[in-house]
Formats: structure tokens, sequence, C-alpha cells
């Protein structure tokens, strides 16, 4: 990627305030995600919040600078960890009550004494898992559009 | 041409009949109380000298045999019954009764005792008994916040009751990205 990025030029308002904004919005996305029991929020929420935080990245430096923040390599790993992490939930309820809980019975998992104590924090780290996988793939599908829609307008001039 | 839409039309106006038809029978929307939304009909009963048997607080011999009539298992006969109104009784019996008795077997210790829950309705009509099974949302609604902790009602639905859907949710938008990835990216000709 050289420097005659698609239709991107350096543009200092924009690229000062997306650094200002971006920290505020992925905090904000965590406390979705962490909120999700105590009000309106929840694992799909957070997770795009997140995303949108790397696509006005994206927007304001260009995909080079992007793509150096949020590798693609990693984000291949973290796709799959959201679902690894649910279901790895789902399966720590059969291994903690050795059989006698349902699959996805959070009140099995010994964190805290209490049967419903142990639902709610169950139900926070499904949400946590569902918020990287989303936050991941959101960022993927547009990361690779715009990639692809690059790689179509270098082509084309190379036609040219 | 004219032929394809006088037949077109006909289809119309038997489609319409048709939606008319079935759209009798859909429940008022918002209305939570009314019966689709809250309760399933199962059947009717006589009501000679059950009335009084249910008013007291005793299951009739005749629902208990009329249920089992109708293939219910052990588990499902109601244990108990309360008044709700004149003429309007809940039955209660206990779902999990069997699953909670293995986990206290295993560990020595009751997650929270076996509740009893409402499960069956009953209403006198005249001379007849309607016998109504409550659907399982008002179990989430009612008990929901006391049995999981979690005062938001959306999330307690979303990942505890129906966990195995949202785990389906989440391993659909995966596949989404996976389908992107293998769709988009080109090996080899990748920027940076």
């Amino acid at each position: 990627m050289t420097e005659k990025d698609w239709a991107h030029e350096r543009d200092v308002i924009v690229e000062t305030i997306s650094r200002l904004m971006i920290p505020f919005i992925q905090l904000f996305a965590l406390y979705v995600i962490i909120h999700g029991a105590g009000g309106p929020g929840g694992g799909f929420q957070g997770g795009v919040i997140i995303a949108s935080s790397f696509v006005l990245y994206l927007v304001a430096f260009g995909l080079a600078a992007a793509g150096k923040r949020f590798p693609e390599r990693a984000n291949n790993y973290l796709m799959s960890t959201g679902v690894y992490i649910y279901a790895g939930v789902g399966l720590l309820c059969l291994i903690a009550s050795l059989g006698a809980a349902q699959y996805l019975n959070y009140g099995f998992i010994p964190l805290t004494h209490m049967f419903e104590e142990n639902r709610a924090l169950g139900m926070d780290l499904v949400e946590i898992g569902i918020g990287i996988t989303v936050g991941a793939v959101i960022t993927e599908i547009f990361f690779n559009l715009v990639w692809k829609q690059d790689m179509d307008e270098t082509e084309k001039e190379g036609q040219e | 041409m004219k032929q394809i839409s006088l037949v077109a039309l006909i289809f119309i106006i038997l489609l319409g009949g048709l939606f008319v038809y079935v759209a009798e029978d859909i429940p008022d929307f918002g209305d939570p109380n009314s019966a689709p939304n809250r309760y399933t009909p199962l059947f009717t009963l006589d009501a000679a000298g059950s009335v009084g048997a249910l008013d007291q607080g005793v299951v009739p011999e005749a629902l208990r045999t009329a249920l089992e009539d109708r293939g219910f298992r052990d588990y499902e006969l109601p244990t108990s019954v309360k008044k709700v109104t004149d003429g309007e009784w809940d039955g209660y019996l206990v779902p999990d009764e069997q699953y909670y008795k293995t986990a206290i077997a295993k560990f020595g210790t009751a997650p929270d005792a076996p509740k009893e829950q409402k499960y069956y309705f009953i209403k006198q009509e005249g001379d007849t008994l309607d016998v109504y099974r409550y659907a399982p949302i008002i179990r989430y609604v009612e008990e929901g916040e006391h049995e999981t902790e979690v005062p938001n009602m959306v999330t307690y639905i979303l990942a505890d009751y129906r966990g195995y859907d949202t785990l389906g949710e989440t391993t659909v938008i995966f596949t989404a990205g996976i389908s992107v990835i293998l769709l988009l990216r080109r090996r080899g000709k990748k920027p940076q």
C-alpha cells in the first residue's frame, strides 16, 4: 500500500477528532457489554459499537494505518474466540457439575455460593463472548470491503 | 394477456378471503391476558363434583384421570391447586423435581428449593370446566428476575432461557465473517 490511498486525503480536523473520540467509543462499548445485565445493552450492541470505533479509525487514517492497529491475523483468532467462549461456558457447566446440569445451565458454575448469582455471572461471560465475535466480524467485513474496492481501483488504473 | 389478469384477480380475491378467515383467530396484539397469548386451551371437563375440591385446594380425581387419559406423564400432573378468583384456579406442579433431586444427591446442597410453578389454568364456564395450560413465557415474565437475579428481562431471556438460540445467532454471525473472508480475501495479492 503506497501513499496513493483510495480517495484518502489526510485531514487534520478529522484525524484529531477521531483520535479524541475513539477511546471514549471503545470505553462506551465495554460499558454497554458489561451493562447488559442491568439495563439496555448486551453483547450484540456493544460489539457493533466497538467495531464502529475501528471503522472510524479506517475512515480517518486509511486502510494501511488501520491494518497496523487491528491486524487481520489477530482478527481471525478473535472471531472464533468469542464463539469458543460461549460454547466453553456451556461446557464448563457440564464439567463443573460433573454431568448433573444441562448444557448452558449457568447456575452450576461455582463462581459464588448462590445459584442465582452464578446465573447472572454466567450471562455476563456469555455476553463478553458475543461482543468479541460481533466486533471482530463487523470490523472484518468492513475492512475486507474497503480492501476489495481498493484492489479494484488499482487494477483499473493499471489497465489504463 | 387478458386471461392471465382475470386469473390473477380471482386469486387475489381467494387469498384475501382466506386471510380474512385466518385473521379472525389472531389474538389481540398487545393484550397479554388474551387466551392465546397467556395460555393454550387443552380440553373441557364436566364440572359436577369438581368445583368443591378445587376450592379446597385439592386436585379433583376427574381432572387427574382426564389428563392421564390424554397421555400426560406422572410428572406433568398437578400437585396442588390455588384459587385465583371465583371460578378460576391455577394448577401448580414442580416441573424440574427429578432434575433437582439428582443435583442435590451429587452436591449435597440444593441450588434452590424445587419450586412450584403455575402450569394449568382451570376456568368454570357454566356446567363445564375449561382446562388451559400456561405459556412458558408467563414463567419467564413472572419468575425470571427472582430466578436469575438480573433485572433486565430482555437479557435474561436472550442469554439464559434461550441460551441455545443465542449460541446459534453468534454462530450465524461468525459464519458471515468466514464467508466474507472466503469471498473477498485473495491470498498473495494482499496489500502491505
